[in-house]
């Protein structure tokens, strides 16, 4: 059924004539999803992740049992062990991203029974992406009538599929296709097979407009100043014509461009949006959460601001010009991407009310803006922060600092914030720290020197705070919820680039080590029996653990309710069991240590009328449950856990809901270690027990 | 079959327990007449073992230490502490998530997908150098013989995350 174009022009003619002749003449009708549907990556166009369904609630979480599930394992020549995807769920079919071929299936969501599957097989463009594997998800449009699914290949193609049959709309760009390296500003290079810039992220369609981003490699230790750009762009959902771009790296001549000196502008390449993009449909604008700009961090090549690195830009809708930006790093040197979607938030602020956004970050702030003006709902006065001695660098002598509402993650270390379970792995932690710079947010990052300091140890930077998953918004309660990593901590040193590593003045390393070329896949392929490399003996290399423990106490890793209307806290709690390595550590045997949470980056939450609801990150072997993760659900007025339901691996997608058939479904993304990606659905029992 | 555990042999090499030598006659005769009992007599006789047990070397970690900075350190991290994309290598969540399983279903998913870029490239011995590196940053402790590069005896090592209470 996998559907190849040279082999299915039949098909293709059928849907050409047959779309043609029912191509409504005004396109007046407009779609409406149901609240009981799931029909974009994060339920609405706001990303809210929540749905209003309340047959699963606090009595009865515990009694889910597996609707269905689906392995990804076949949608792709290799299993894929990171399955990120969230499916959709509209009008009676379930859609998802599966496998390493990132193929588009079609499910009955009662029943997981396959109806299509579509792959595309790019070869060695596709073997050559920055960004593989089944990606997070795909978006849907209608228009009352025609029915249209949109997906980006790793090869960064955008494809337009009829929903009804997982074939190619072919009235849509070039047979049903959309090549992404072309028609950008830019000649991606060096050329369109290789040329590093692809995604992962859902498209997002808003009023017939497909909003398009951009990804590249990890940034740690570029080979180059010199790097694609991410541009943005929106495409007509029933053309594929390009409709408009916006420069996240001003053009000579366009804004921002003085913030870009030595007319570092023109070399320096990233700075995309490779999350999810949000949009109020109704004021006409779209929220661009933008990340770092090349080399995550060492900026001495691209000396100035950097606009619109580390931006929250509201563009509009129809024209992709800029309404409004708030730049929330200067000049980035941590990887504070915005690494998550705006949450669109209508609340009411000293009893007026208000049409807000709210990003929350790596960093652990929740920045707060009236989404219409771009101005702050509480002060975000500039603070003066550390600045740093490497040579070459530029640093910006402030930062924005939100007054409210506080971090809802660690955001920097102190010795206080280091384990303390008993006085002797303190001990051991402060000799491991005092190796490092330690200091609060916007610490910058040092050279790496054996005799000390290895670098800067770092919190809520690259793998920090809130990541892709992002937050959740009840409009009921007017909360934000959201997961953090509490203990990801990030060593940030920088070292010499060797020249045949790196054109770039210093890269992320470790004194003593050898510089380690970042290379995608598909990079080195074919070197059959490399010669490794010399490396020095034993020098730098640290374990950031304590005999195993993290080595900061817990939470390791949190879910924040923070109110808009106030800007404070409602609840917070530690998210998932307490790691086995902590609950069978001999010499904490007998102490009584509150659940911890857990360490990772990558969990998302589910709101539903009742429940927040979200997966643990890691396994766990416990007296109650075999090697497996646990499904959460908390109550969403008091983050007390009502309920817990088995998963065979960790979360690895967000969860999504909808109702069928009279029955409310959560369906998540399980993968990870040796369970490859597998799709589950929960839903209650048919019968009483 | 070159790579036998250590303190452990098959039956007919025995010659000095007459009651192994019986059970060699009898495992011999079945290995004549089923194939299926061929694997059985394969398999170890003695107790498991874990990777608390000394299964790789100190030389076999050196070796494998370069080929993992060749291979898997750009994405797994220069201190096996993983990346945005790819998993860490070491530390509570991996070794949680391996633990009741055996060094095969690890060697197996390195084989089957790693190196991302063209999976099965490297060859058996490659994978299982890498692996004995692996070992020693998590802090198992080496042993006499080198981990071995063939899935059916990885299986017979499980991976147990917390050291076993000491023996005798």
């Amino acid at each position: 059924m996998r559907e190849r174009k040279p082999k299915r022009l039949d098909v293709l003619l059928f849907l050409f004539l047959a779309g043609f002749l029912c191509w409504p003449v005004v396109a007046s009708a407009q779609f409406h999803p149901k609240d009981t549907e799931w029909p974009s990556y994060a339920a609405d166009l706001a990303g809210t992740r929540y749905r209003p369904l309340d047959q699963i609630n606090a009595a009865n979480f515990s009694d889910l049992e597996i609707a269905w599930r689906i392995k990804t394992d076949n949608f792709g020549d290799r299993p894929e062990y990171k399955l990120e995807g969230t499916p959709l769920m509209v009008n009676g079919v379930l859609y998802a991203t599966a496998g390493s071929r990132r193929a588009v299936i079609a499910l009955d969501p009662a029943t997981g029974e396959l109806l299509w599957i579509h792959g595309e097989h790019e070869g060695k463009r596709g073997g050559a992406a920055p960004r593989q594997l089944s990606g997070r998800g795909l978006a849907y449009w209608s228009d009352g009538k025609e029915e249209r699914i949109l997906y980006v290949t790793p090869g960064f193609r955008l494809i337009c599929l009829d929903a009804k049959t997982g074939v190619r709309i072919p009235s849509f760009g070039n047979t049903g296709e959309v090549d992404l390296k072309l028609n950008d500003d830019q000649d991606i290079f060096p050329d369109l097979i290789t040329g590093e810039i692809g995604i992962q992220s859902a498209p997002v369609v808003a009023k017939d407009t497909v909003i398009i981003g951009a990804a590249f490699r990890e940034g740690m230790t570029p080979k180059s100043m010199r790097n694609n750009k991410g541009y943005v762009r929106g495409f007509d959902v029933r053309t594929g014509k390009r409709l408009w771009i916006f420069h996240t790296i001003p053009k000579k001549g366009e804004f921002g461009y003085d913030t870009w000196e030595k007319s570092s502008a023109e070399y320096t390449g990233n700075t995309g949006v490779w999350t999810q993009i949000t949009v109020d449909e109704q004021l006409g604008l779209v929220y661009l959460p933008v990340e770092s700009p090349t080399s995550d961090f060492y900026g001495g090549h691209r000396p100035g601001n950097n606009l619109f690195g580390e931006t929250l830009v509201c563009v509009d809708l129809k024209t992709g010009e800029r309404k409004w930006h708030f730049q929330l790093v200067h000049h980035p040197l941590w990887d504070m991407d915005i690494s998550s979607a705006p949450i669109l938030a209508d609340i009411t602020v000293d009893g007026k009310p208000v049409k807000a956004v709210a990003q929350p970050s790596k960093q652990g702030f929740l920045y707060v803006f009236d989404r219409a003006t771009g101005k702050p709902i509480w002060p975000i006065p500039e603070r003066p922060v550390e600045v740093g001695n490497v040579p070459g660098e530029w640093y910006s002598p402030t930062q924005p600092i939100p007054s409210k509402p506080a971090a809802y993650s660690r955001n920097g270390v102190s010795i206080d914030d280091l384990i303390d379970f008993t006085p002797a792995l303190r001990e051991q932690a402060t000799e491991i720290a005092s190796k490092f710079h330690l200091g609060p947010v916007y610490t910058p990052p040092t050279m790496s020197k054996l005799e000390g300091p290895l670098g800067t140890l770092t919190m809520g930077t690259a793998s920090g705070g809130t990541n892709w998953p992002g937050g959740s918004y009840d409009p009921e309660t007017h909360n934000v919820y959201v997961y953090a990593c509490n203990s990801c901590i990030e060593p940030i040193g920088l070292v010499p680039a060797p020249k045949e590593v790196s054109d770039i003045n210093y890269v992320a390393g470790t004194a003593g080590r050898t510089v380690e070329i970042l290379h995608g896949p598909g990079e080195n392929a074919g070197a059959d029996s490399p010669k490794p490399p010399r490396r020095p003996a034993g020098g730098g290399f640290v374990r950031l653990d304590v005999d195993g423990l993290p080595l900061v106490k817990p939470p390791y890793g949190t879910i924040t309710a923070i109110n808009l209307d106030k800007g404070e806290f409602v609840w917070q709690i530690a998210h998932g069991e307490t790691p086995d390595v902590v609950r069978n550590y001999e010499a904490l045997k007998g102490l009584n240590i509150a659940r911890t949470g857990q360490e990772t980056y990558n969990i998302g939450t589910l709101v539903t009328k009742t429940l927040v609801i979200a997966g643990e990150g890691h396994v766990t072997t416990t007296a109650d449950h075999p090697r497996g993760a646990m499904l959460r659900a908390y109550d969403k007025a008091t983050g007390k856990e009502v309920g817990a339901v088995y998963m065979p691996a960790p979360q690895t997608g967000s969860p999504m809901t909808y109702m069928v058939n009279g029955k409310q479904y959560i369906v998540v993304a399980v993968s990870g270690g040796p369970y490859s990606g597998e799709y589950i659905a929960y839903a209650l029992p048919s019968t009483g027990e | 079959m070159n790579a036998l555990p250590r303190g452990r042999s098959i039956g007919w090499e025995s010659d000095d327990d007459s009651e192994m030598r019986n059970a060699a006659a009898i495992v011999g005769l079945l290995v004549i007449t089923s194939p299926l009992c061929l694997l059985r007599a394969q398999a170890p006789a003695a107790e498991s073992r874990s990777v608390w047990d000394g299964v790789y070397t100190e030389d076999q970690a050196k070796r494998g230490e370069p080929i993992y900075h060749k291979e898997c350190a750009t994405c797994h991290g220069d201190m096996l502490t993983g990346g945005e994309s790819a998993p860490p290598l070491t530390g509570g969540a991996f070794l949680a998530n391996w633990s009741g399983l055996t060094m095969g279903d690890l060697f197996d998913r390195i084989r089957k997908t790693m190196p991302q870029s063209a999976p099965g490239r490297l060859t058996r011995q490659q994978d299982a150098d890498i692996l004995a590196f692996m070992l020693s940053v998590n802090k198992f402790p080496a042993g006499k013989t080198e981990l071995y590069r063939q899935l059916e005896m990885l299986k017979e090592i499980r991976f147990e995350s917390a050291k076993p209470a000491p023996k005798k």
